[in-house]
């Protein structure tokens, strides 16, 4: 095993640079990954699953967005097998791209309907709900309460202060769309003419859904909604924020993975996501201060995570009826609330 | 066109070495600029084995598409115009204040900063610096709520990142011109602003020309700046096509835009063309006598030009000790306690992406250098069939946005005959032809001004056209060859918009290392990478500055650093 390790790192180099390393790479017991999750999330994961079942992952991160891109451009001759982490649209994207290879692994069953796409073209492994998070110190200078309610974010004293996602690059901005008609009965004139309100008090719409968490953190900006994840992961870095809920409800979007049709090891990749969506996975996340919410029904929420979940109202997004208006919405977004013309 | 090198270039019927030579060009540039765009271009309009443009045009008649192009074309143009100043500032300070060696050695330090500005990091150096609650908007002059999103910051922000390209175009430019020719026209009774005016700029028009064309592409490129800076107000087409591939899914409508941004890019080219084949603009003749010193800048003048070099220098500094201060922190703007932390996870954790960098930027740099000049010396010096359109195919991978030359490759290289996806030889590639024209336009700037004269009395002495361009020519336009060359490293340690489409689970880059920190939030690290950039860049450029210098025989174009000194 060490001379052929040895060896192969002698020869890798000159076959890479050749361009042949897939057809090296693939010799082994190893499984190629996209990987939409950021590396300090995907990796422990990922060595825990070796840890298991032996089998290496090799994986790059993308952002959502250019995973799904590259993956549409290698459709014909794909370099990984598995797509791993991101939100369910970009999944659901996909399937338009033909990208997939359905596939129901042991937990299907066990899953609630929204967390797996009926054929099996993804299945989901976490949930994330959205919060508010607010800079304290802004908050403490403004003499203000952590916004508990969608209306509070129309204050004045946030003008040009909030920051969040841009529609057209983000599931989180979309999840936070879907939220705010959902909050509004699905009266598209009355959650269109809240977010024009609330427009004014925008300083920025990032192109990430955690592109406004730093700016937050830092006091640039005062306040923003994001996915729990990121606000958490804002607040374990040291930055004084707070995490609140709106008392009408915010949405929640499910994190997927999916098999990619011609992967060059299929069997490999299926073992991943019958992993991934089990409790062998998902009961991990507290370990490694991942602070998604576990889509199976079996893995308890971590106690700390609970606590900052206590009393919040979280509904899912409903699939149907996003899937069918997602497109115009956001096109309605743009339009009437991004380039609002005063 | 009517150009100096005229009727007495020498013909490729004639020269083998040459026919070789432009065919073996030809075929890399088909191969690496041509196939993937036609490849992308093919995926854009073909629809099912049919020719379907309309679905894909669709995308340039929404206004705020309309807007955006717009807005890119007004920020490359002012960018173009400040950068192109900026950078005429910087060279004339260099080559005409009479500066010690000190002092334009820090200068050159200096101005290699912004280059190397690895993306993001500067952005939210901009963003801590004068957002709302900026360190100088806010805490130094008590600005609410100053607007750092929009067009102002991103104009500052491009200005500041792109003005050394022209720098290091201007300056062997202006070095190059005979000292003497300005003195005969002082003695002739001229003033210096005459002097400066009727003899220094229009000899420097080639330089100014070239300088503002690759500002302008630049800028009309540029997607990282302006996807942080450039807000809601002020969207631009390169964002705008960005944001149409990965966030809308569409690539057919990403494509299509970024296409359009071929059209100004070509129009200014033209334009630069016909403005520099007017004149005649040679001053190294060949005969040229002993050199007088330079006195073209009046005494008063000096202590302006170098005070407005000093503040451009200052303000660049300014960013860069605040990420080596965020580098040293252990949260910059949470929890300011000195730590070591963030060095050592990028030489644990990120020792891979700084050696797979490392080879591709040093396979890079001799290969784009070298491409660089060779196609740079064919373009102006020799005839050839087809020789404006290899001038023109060399810029476009330069002028198309990262993005959609990434995914061009991507579509290419992916299947076989040729699959050089998963590689270095891709990222290499893209580099090679993606940052060359820096070079190619500084060898077409200085040639513009070497009386083609010299290479033929060596032709005619009998040397062979290869030989001609090793010992003649070559050693002319040294530094616009330590331009290119330098260009091209930089470009390699810190470029991110193509190739995140190019990296794979074999070869990774540091810069989608930042990328992946600034994701995590972890601002230590990112800015820690983005120091090493720095530094290693300074250690090789001094390197090969070092090494060249104890090659270069003594008297020829003078040459301090590597970068046009």
């Amino acid at each position: 095993m060490h001379i052929r390790s040895a060896l192969a790192r002698l020869v890798a180099p000159l076959a890479l640079a050749l361009g042949l390393a897939p057809t090296l790479a693939t010799a082994a017991e190893t499984l190629n990954v996209y990987s939409i999750w950021p590396e300090n999330w995907a990796r422990p994961m990922f060595e825990e699953f070796e840890k298991a079942t032996g089998i290496k992952v090799n994986f790059v991160r993308f952002s959502s967005g250019e995973a799904l891109a590259r993956v549409i451009a290698e459709k014909s001759n794909p370099r990984v097998d598995v797509l791993f982490g991101g939100p369910v649209e970009t999944h659901a994207a996909g399937i338009k791209e033909g990208i997939f290879e359905p596939y129901k692994p042991p937990a299907f069953a066990k899953l609630a309907p929204r967390f797996k796409q009926v054929d099996g073209q993804w299945v989901a492994i976490a949930d994330d709900p959205l919060v508010f998070m607010s800079n304290n110190k802004f908050l403490k200078e403004n003499n203000l309460k952590p916004p508990a309610s969608w209306e509070d974010l129309l204050n004045p004293a946030y003008k040009n202060m909030l920051q969040m996602a841009d529609a057209r690059t983000s599931g989180t901005a979309v999840t936070r769309i879907f939220s705010i008609l959902e909050v509004n009965g699905r009266d598209e004139t009355k959650a269109f003419d809240y977010m024009k309100k609330k427009r004014r008090n925008v300083q920025v719409y990032t192109k990430s859904g955690g592109g406004g968490t730093l700016p937050v953190g830092l006091g640039q900006a005062g306040a923003g909604i994001f996915f729990i994840v990121d606000a958490l992961d804002t607040k374990a870095k040291g930055y004084d924020v707070s995490i609140s809920f709106p008392k009408e409800g915010i949405g929640t979007a499910a994190e997927a993975v999916a098999l990619l049709k011609g992967a060059k090891n299929p069997e490999l990749g299926k073992k991943l996501i019958d992993w991934a969506s089990s409790p062998a996975m998902q009961s991990l996340y507290a370990k490694h201060k991942i602070n998604f919410v576990p889509a199976h029904p079996d893995v308890a929420v971590e106690p700390s995570l609970a606590e900052v979940l206590k009393g919040a109202k979280i509904f899912p997004i409903d699939d149907a009826y996003a899937g069918a208006n997602r497109k115009r919405i956001v096109e309605r977004w743009v339009n009437e609330v991004l380039n609002l013309k005063e | 066109m009517a150009r100096p090198a005229g009727p007495r270039a020498a013909g490729a019927g004639r020269d083998p070495a040459l026919r070789v030579t432009v065919a073996l060009l030809w075929a890399l540039l088909a191969l690496f600029v041509l196939y993937p765009l036609v490849s992308l271009l093919a995926r854009v309009f073909v629809d099912g084995g049919r020719m379907a443009p309309g679905a894909a045009l669709a995308v340039l008649g929404d206004t705020n598409q309309l807007r955006a192009f717009g807005n890119s074309l007004l920020l490359a143009m002012l960018v173009g115009l400040a950068g192109t100043a900026l950078g005429f500032l910087f060279a004339l300070t260099a080559t005409r204040a009479g500066l010690g060696r000190g002092w334009l050695a820090a200068i050159d330090a200096v101005i290699l900063l912004p280059l190397i500005s690895p993306p993001f990091t500067t952005a939210i150096a901009m963003i801590f610096s004068f957002g709302p609650r900026g360190l100088i908007t806010y805490q130094l002059l008590g600005i609410k709520g100053f607007p750092v999103y929009g067009m102002g910051t991103t104009f500052f922000s491009e200005t500041l990142t792109y003005f050394p390209i022209a720098y290091l175009t201007l300056r062997p430019v202006l070095a190059a011109i005979d000292a003497n020719v300005e003195d005969m026209a002082l003695s002739l009774g001229a003033s210096r602003g005459q002097v400066f005016r009727t003899v220094t700029v229009p000899l420097a028009i080639p330089g100014l020309a070239n300088a503002f064309l690759l500002l302008f592409a630049a800028s009309l490129a540029d997607f990282a700046t302006p996807l942080i800076l450039a807000g809601n107000s002020f969207p631009v087409l390169p964002t705008q096509a960005y944001l149409q591939i990965t966030g809308l899914f569409d690539l057919r409508g990403g494509a299509v835009l970024s296409f359009a941004l071929l059209v100004p890019a070509f129009g200014v080219y033209l334009l630069q063309r016909y403005w520099v084949s007017r004149r005649y603009y040679v001053t190294v003749s060949g005969k040229a006598g002993a050199r007088t010193s330079v006195k073209t800048v009046a005494p008063w003048l000096r202590p302006i030009l170098v005070t407005g070099c000093a503040a451009v220098a200052i303000t660049i500094a300014y960013f860069y000790a605040l990420l080596l201060y965020a580098s040293l922190v252990v949260a910059l703007g949470a929890n300011h306690a000195w730590t070591w932390r963030h060095y050592h996870v990028i030489f644990t954790d990120g020792a891979r992406a700084i050696r797979d960098t490392l080879i591709i930027a040093g396979l890079s740099m001799p290969l784009g250098g070298f491409y660089g000049v060779l196609v740079g010396y064919l373009v102006a010096r020799k005839r050839f069939a087809g020789r404006q359109a290899m001038e023109v195919v060399s810029m476009l991978n330069y002028a198309l946005p990262g993005t959609i030359v990434g995914i061009a490759y991507l579509i290419a290289f992916n299947d076989p005959p040729i699959a050089l996806t998963g590689g270095a030889l891709i990222i290499v590639a893209c580099y090679v032809f993606r940052y060359s024209p820096t070079g190619i336009r500084a060898t077409i700037a200085q040639l513009q001004q070497i009386d083609p004269s010299i290479e033929e009395a060596s032709l005619g002495l009998g040397a062979s056209t290869a030989t001609t361009f090793r010992r003649v020519t070559l050693p002319l336009i040294v530094p616009a060859f330590f331009a290119g060359l330098g260009v091209v490293f930089i470009r390699s340690m810190t470029a991110i918009s193509a190739t995140i489409f190019l990296v794979s689970i074999n070869w990774t880059l540091i810069t989608v290392r930042i990328l992946e920190n600034m994701t995590e939030l972890a601002l230590g690290p990112a800015a820690a990478f983005s120091v090493l950039v720095v530094a290693i860049v300074y250690v090789v450029i001094a390197a090969i500055s070092r090494l060249l210098r104890s090659f270069h025989a003594p008297g020829s174009a003078s040459l301090g650093s590597v970068l046009g000194g």
